[in-house]
């Protein structure tokens, strides 16, 4: 296995609540302007879609959109409408308005919300010059981007570096990663039973990759709490089943990439036919530990030992 | 059509190189420095903590102040450097956080990133080992260092550190 050796330069700052790190291979002038305006990028989407910065959008969202439209800026609405895409291919499984359930089992701050239990069929989105605007139709509903916005940030600081000249590199927010260039690079997929070991490594090229995971770290208390997924409302009969233990989704984006991981992680079986309208192929461990992928995944990439 | 096909993945894929020891080093203290203080000068004024002063940190933060001393630079035109390590449960990190001369943040690098599933990590023997790594070397983007998908890091103990740099600003670089 030839392995191409690369000098290069890697960095890696904390933000999206957790380690963003961006790799460029291969001498070159200086770049530290290209990575600082990429990770300047990654703080602009943190600014406006976390949940937890009291001043962002999506915070302004959650308060006022119940009682009036709150307009929110391109960024936002194009993270808004990609999510009510995937909620209407996914029949409603794939929903951001979970964020009530995930404060109540404590993975999200705040107080508990009482009130309807809306999904994201209940907000409205109004497409206007340079944004749009987001209107609640039931009270009580609380958005959360952790589950696609992660993966935008990524896309954004590619599209920024390959502004700035960059035509090689790498950006990984926690585990949702983008390859952009010629370049192969190189990615660990733990494994979910042994988050200290590898569960095999894949050659990505010009595409993005996202594992969504329950990792057992502790191997003495298998008992897991219950991983930051849930199902949204009208799928909560669905609770009981037991969900993979790690998903991989191999797709054309980071933030596509990073969304589908919960769509499989939900419903494995009804996750293909998105997955291949989507361009994307995945992998996946199941409760018992088996390895499955789609079709199309050897095809996408190959492992590499 | 709608079928997961299992996988037996290759014996050298399963047993596969562990990240158990997975480390990176992404700057030294003079890279730091430069990446977020650019064309400034660096005066080192290492400090000494207090038993008094480590409470004060510690009460204004909430977060634990480990050691005695605080690696800081001086900056010219004003602000402070400050290269710290957090330890978490897996993961042990140096970082560098640049203060303005009005005590406020003014960017966050990683310096280093070590991590661990073999208990190592709060083992002062095992982290000894790092110390003084953190050079300017070249580095390499090959089978050396991985990208690892699935990461089980929060920068909850970052941002705590931070809180906590803050603290000792404002005990002891004052």
């Amino acid at each position: 296995m030839p392995s191409r050796s690369n000098s290069g330069v890697r960095r890696a700052r904390p933000l999206l609540g957790t380690i963003v790190e961006i790799a460029l291979p291969g001498d070159g002038e200086d770049r530290a302007a290209a990575i600082a305006a990429a990770f300047g990028v990654v703080e602009e989407v943190q600014r406006r879609m976390s949940f937890h910065e009291a001043e962002s959008t999506l915070t302004r969202v959650n308060r006022e959109a119940a009682s009036m439209p709150v307009p929110v800026d391109a960024w936002t609405f194009a993270v808004l409408q990609m999510a009510a895409e995937l909620h209407r291919d996914s029949g409603g499984l794939f929903d951001i308005a979970v964020a009530p359930r995930l404060q109540e089992l404590g993975y999200l701050p705040g107080p508990r919300r009482n009130g309807a239990e809306g999904t994201f069929a209940d907000v409205e989105l109004i497409a206007t010059e340079g944004g749009g605007t987001v209107r609640f139709h039931v009270p009580g509903l609380a958005l959360d981007l952790g589950g696609i916005a992660k993966g935008f940030a990524v896309d954004r600081a590619v599209e920024s570096l390959r502004a700035a000249g960059i035509v090689s590199g790498l950006v990984n927010a926690g585990g949702d990663l983008c390859a952009f260039g010629e370049a192969p690079f190189p990615v660990v997929i733990r494994d979910p039973g042994n988050p200290g070991a590898s569960l095999l490594t894949l050659e990505l090229r010009d595409a993005a990759l996202a594992t969504s995971a329950h990792y057992f770290a502790d191997r003495l208390a298998p008992a897991a709490p219950q991983p930051p997924i849930v199902f949204p409302g009208a799928h909560l009969a669905s609770t009981a089943t037991p969900l993979p233990r790690s998903v991989t989704v191999h797709a054309p984006g980071a933030m596509l990439a990073d969304a589908l991981t919960k769509v499989v992680m939900l419903d494995p079986a009804a996750a293909q036919a998105m997955l291949r309208r989507h361009g994307a192929a995945a992998l996946l461990v199941s409760t018992d530990g088996e390895v499955m992928c789609t079709e199309d995944w050897n095809a996408t990439l190959h492992v590499s030992s | 059509m709608n079928s997961w096909i299992k996988i037996l993945l290759p014996p050298a894929a399963i047993i596969g190189p562990a990240v158990a020891g997975y480390a990176t080093t992404y700057l030294s203290v003079e890279q730091a420095q430069r990446a977020i203080f650019p064309g400034a000068s660096f005066t080192a004024a290492t400090v000494k903590l207090t038993a008094e002063q480590k409470k004060a940190i510690e009460t204004a933060s909430g977060v634990r102040q480990r050691s005695d001393e605080v690696k800081a630079w001086r900056v010219s035109g004003g602000g402070w450097l400050i290269v710290d390590e957090v330890i978490g449960k897996h993961e042990y990190i140096t970082f560098a956080v640049g203060l303005t001369a009005n005590g406020a943040v003014r960017g966050v690098e990683i310096m280093d990133y070590r991590e661990s599933y073999g208990g190592e990590v709060r083992d002062p023997k095992w982290r000894a080992q790092f110390t003084g790594k953190t050079k300017a070397a070249p580095l390499k983007l090959d089978d050396d260092i991985k990208n690892i998908s699935g990461a089980t890091l929060s920068s909850r103990h970052i941002a705590e550190g931070v809180r906590r740099l803050l603290a000792i600003h404002a005990v002891a670089l004052q």
